[in-house]
């Protein structure tokens, strides 16, 4: 399965916005973003595959959101989408980045799927905590790997924007229209996730996974230990609720604290955009909304309450999971990545009971309606180097077709779980991952170059899946397109700096700490407002917001 | 000259793969400092990239919050001179004063060990058991004793790293001051205590006099690094204290520089701080010299 674990949390605080310098000599690419014609025209066509029918189905939302097909077994008998090998015999080196331990090279998995897929793919995973600052120096020396994934919260870093014309190729000639139905399993992935690999009205980006659902993240607690208090997720309808919650659930003497960092993901409650609002055809800036200084507000009376663990206080996060699986901690925001298998078997090693449950997006007074915005459909998007031959390009994306069978195929099968026998056993059923199966398969490779589209399924604890599902569901309807959605921006680098404040980010993360005040925070705000806020509006109001819209 | 080549060439010969790998991961390197000069841009490179004249150092010098990384930095330089630096020594002086060999090779294990934990592991170890839901809080918890915030404290902040310091550090530290007190002469000990001089004064006449060259150069040394006061021992505990106790010049050009992918901005402060660096150096090493030590070279 693939792990999304940290990087949908990381991608929550990320623009969208890419620093473009406007005197580059050799780049294709224009500030801006794509235009609707030019993007539609780079689009691939959609057929969606019919392959298997999920046990729990997809429900339609607001916001053009759906929640993400469940299943709870895999089809016993799987079906192959791919006939014959997809490769010609050609070989190709693949950077992805791994959140884990890199699996030794030419290792039994990498074997099998290089047979399977007729080719030789020599993959080079490398960590993914690191990883925006490996791309970097070979994009600078000009060595960029045959096939790299670019995750898109790092656009800004990589120089996606700036990269792709002069180091990646473009694949509009390949992909779009109904180019793509020559790879059917490609042409199933949802056009919105294609919409993030679109730069200057051309297409150069293969995503990986694409969630319907997607969503920066939500705030976890844990079910078993509330509900035998008899606390259930829908009594929870204001922060004031939550406050009275960390009164009754703190109990320091014992170590236990109702909550972990939330700042996060319940400041969205507030109704505060990824980066931008339009009010009136007018831009406003996250910065500068009020309500972002009353979120703040009440996090720092959080912080000062006693109701947050003394180590969420310190930063200590490497080991919130910790204090979540011991009980330390009960309350806790965190990327829905987080939600799967794995956190299961984690949990429940540490306490039998163990339940992660998810509350319903809220709005802060409990009286208006809850309002969550939709990220990007991809954010893991494959590229491919300018200097491939159009052969060989074919050739990797009939490879990516492979790699993007979808679930409860043959393909899927062993790409996600190895060779039976080898990799995993089946018992009941459920595909039970070896030791093997563990260091080579479940470190995700393969699936980070291409993959279907995204489903929830924890195979041996149907729980997750169930909970995950119904959690959907209630929430669909709370889901907005925001501002810019999906719009992939090329800014000069000038005004790019403009856009983050380090200096911000530096005064909020002591404010919801407890220790610097709202008003020092506003302080820092102002001066922020001051230095360029006027030109990164106007750049933003011209070159986007007039030329293009909000893409909403 | 050709006589004294000839004479040392085996020396000389020894030399060599230092000095190419101080030429290739030191002095190449140092061509980047141009950067500092220009809107560098990584994917057109240096030598398209545009230039920016003192553009960098205008903005730099302009920034309030660089200033207040430089007063935190020679801030917790100068606690840490004061209550670190002696520690080693009295530590060595210690240690030599205890005669048997088992004990005092024990004692040196222990002590030195920390110094090859990561600062994630000696913080971690700190946060378990002075943090606010550590073993000391929990325990006065549990006893109505109310609890001691030391580890989110900003206003304690430079004692703590300082104590952090020494703790991974000072074992490390005495080995050179060891290796000093190895080198005096034990007649001058005899010799002392056969006149009537009782511990104190063969410390004070002896063992200061003897440590006096090593403590000299390990001071300017020192001086030399005051403004590299550590960077992943502040990185890691930014978010516990706020930014405002604990950022470093190092820490500010991570943020301001690496981070946000200003490059040159990075580079400028770093470029100030090794200037800075060099000046203090030279500054203590030619106090040392008018003392009449031989600071980091016999003059």
């Amino acid at each position: 399965m693939l792990n999304r674990r940290g990087f949908l949390g990381a991608a929550a605080m990320t623009p969208l916005l890419v620093a473009c310098s406007s005197n580059t000599p050799q780049s294709a690419q224009k500030v801006g973003t794509n235009s609707k014609a030019g993007l539609k025209a780079a689009l691939p066509a959609h057929v969606p595959s019919t392959a298997v029918k999920p046990d729990i189905a997809p429900i339609a939302g607001s916001g053009g959101a759906v929640t993400d097909p469940g299943f709870l077994s895999y089809p016993a008998n799987p079906v192959a989408t791919v006939t014959g090998v997809p490769g010609k015999g050609g070989s190709y080196t693949a950077i992805t980045p791994l959140w884990g331990t890199v699996p030794p090279a030419n290792n039994s998995f990498y074997q099998a799927m290089n047979k399977a897929l007729g080719a030789t793919l020599t993959m080079k995973p490398a960590d993914g905590n690191n990883y925006n600052t490996i791309v970097t120096p070979m994009a600078a020396a000009k060595k960029l790997p045959d096939w790299i994934q670019l995750p898109s919260w790092w656009n800004a870093a990589f120089g996606t924007d700036r990269l792709v014309g002069s180091q990646l190729a473009d694949l509009t000639p390949y992909l779009a229209g109904d180019k793509v139905k020559k790879y059917p399993n490609l042409a199933a992935i949802p056009t919105g996730a294609w919409q993030a690999g679109v730069w200057g009205d051309k297409l150069y980006g293969i995503p990986g996974s694409a969630y319907n659902f997607s969503v920066a993240g939500a705030i976890f607690y844990r079910r078993d230990i509330l509900e035998a208090k008899g606390i259930t997720a829908d009594q929870v309808k204001s922060v004031a609720d939550y406050m009275s919650l960390g009164k009754e659930l703190t109990d320091a003497k014992r170590g236990v604290w109702a909550f972990g960092d939330v700042y996060t993901y319940l400041a969205f409650s507030w109704d505060l955009p990824p980066n931008w609002k339009v009010e009136g055809g007018k831009l406003l800036h996250k910065y500068e909304l009020p309500q972002l200084l009353e979120a703040l507000e009440w996090h720092y009376q959080l912080a000062k309450s006693g109701y947050v663990h003394p180590d969420a206080l310190a930063g200590q996060n490497a080991n919130s999971n910790a204090r979540f699986y011991s009980g330390k901690e009960l309350i806790q925001g965190g990327g829905t990545g987080g939600w799967n298998l794995s956190d299961y078997q984690s949990g429940v090693a540490a306490d039998k009971n163990y339940r992660r449950g998810a509350f319903n997006y809220i709005s802060h007074d409990g009286q208006s309606p809850a309002r969550m915005f939709l990220g990007e459909a991809a954010r893991i998007v494959s590229y491919l180097n300018i200097k491939l031959k159009p052969e060989q390009i074919e050739e990797c994306l009939a490879i990516a077709n492979y790699l993007a069978a979808p679930y409860g195929s043959a393909e899927y099968q062993l790409i996600n779980f190895g060779v039976e026998g080898v990799h995993y056993t089946v018992k009941d059923g459920v595909p039970a991952a070896t030791e093997d199966g563990k260091k080579f398969v479940q470190a995700a490779t393969f699936p980070f170059l291409a993959g279907p589209a995204g489903v929830i399924s924890n195979l041996g604890a149907d729980q997750v899946t169930k909970d995950q599902a119904a959690w959907q569901a209630a929430n669909v309807n709370a889901l907005y397109k925001p501002a810019f959605w999906s719009m992939n921006i090329s800014m000069p680098q000038q005004i790019a700096l403009l856009n983050t404040s380090q200096a911000i980010d530096d005064a909020i993360v002591s404010c919801v700490r407890g220790k610097k005040t709202v008003a020092e925070v506003k302080s820092v705000i102002d001066s922020w407002k001051k230095s360029g806020l006027d030109r990164l509006k106007g750049w933003m109001t011209e070159n986007v917001l007039n030329k293009y819209g909000t893409g909403q | 000259m050709k006589e004294r080549l000839l004479r040392d060439r085996s020396l000389l010969i020894m030399v060599v793969p230092a000095v190419v790998l101080l030429l290739i991961f030191n002095y190449v390197p140092m061509v980047g400092v141009i950067t500092a000069f220009q809107y560098y841009d990584p994917l057109i490179g240096i030598w398209d990239s545009d230039w920016a004249g003192l553009d960098q150092f205008q903005q730099l010098f302009a920034d309030s919050r660089f200033w207040h990384a430089l007063s935190n930095t020679l801030y917790l330089s100068f606690v840490q001179l004061i209550l670190f630096f002696p520690i080693p020594i009295a530590l060595a002086m210690l240690l030599n004063s205890v005669l048997s060999e088992r004990v005092r090779n024990f004692i040196q294990s222990v002590v030195y060990l920390p110094h090859f934990f990561s600062w994630v592991l000696v913080i971690t170890i700190f946060q378990q058991m002075l943090g606010g839901a550590g073993a000391l809080n929990q325990f006065l918890r549990s006893h109505n004793l109310g609890t001691w915030d030391v580890m989110t404290n900003p206003d304690t902040f430079a004692l703590l790293v300082t104590f952090q310091g020494v703790w991974k550090e000072a074992g490390w530290g005495i080995i050179v001051f060891l290796a000093a007190l190895a080198a005096i002469n034990p007649g001058l000990y005899e010799a002392a205590a056969a006149d009537g001089a009782g511990p104190w004064r063969r410390m004070w006449h002896i063992t200061l006099p003897g440590l006096r060259g090593v403590i000299v150069l390990m001071l300017v040394l020192r001086l030399g690094g005051a403004l590299s006061v550590g960077f992943e021992q502040f990185l890691i505990q930014r978010e516990a204290v706020g930014h405002d106790a604990a950022e470093v010049l190092d820490t500010y050009a991570f943020y301001y520089g690496i981070a946000t992918t200003n490059y040159s901005f990075g580079a400028a402060a770093g470029l100030f701080k090794s200037v800075i660096s060099l000046l203090l150096i030279w500054g203590a090493n030619k106090l040392a010299h008018s003392f009449g030590e031989d600071g980091l070279y016999r003059k």
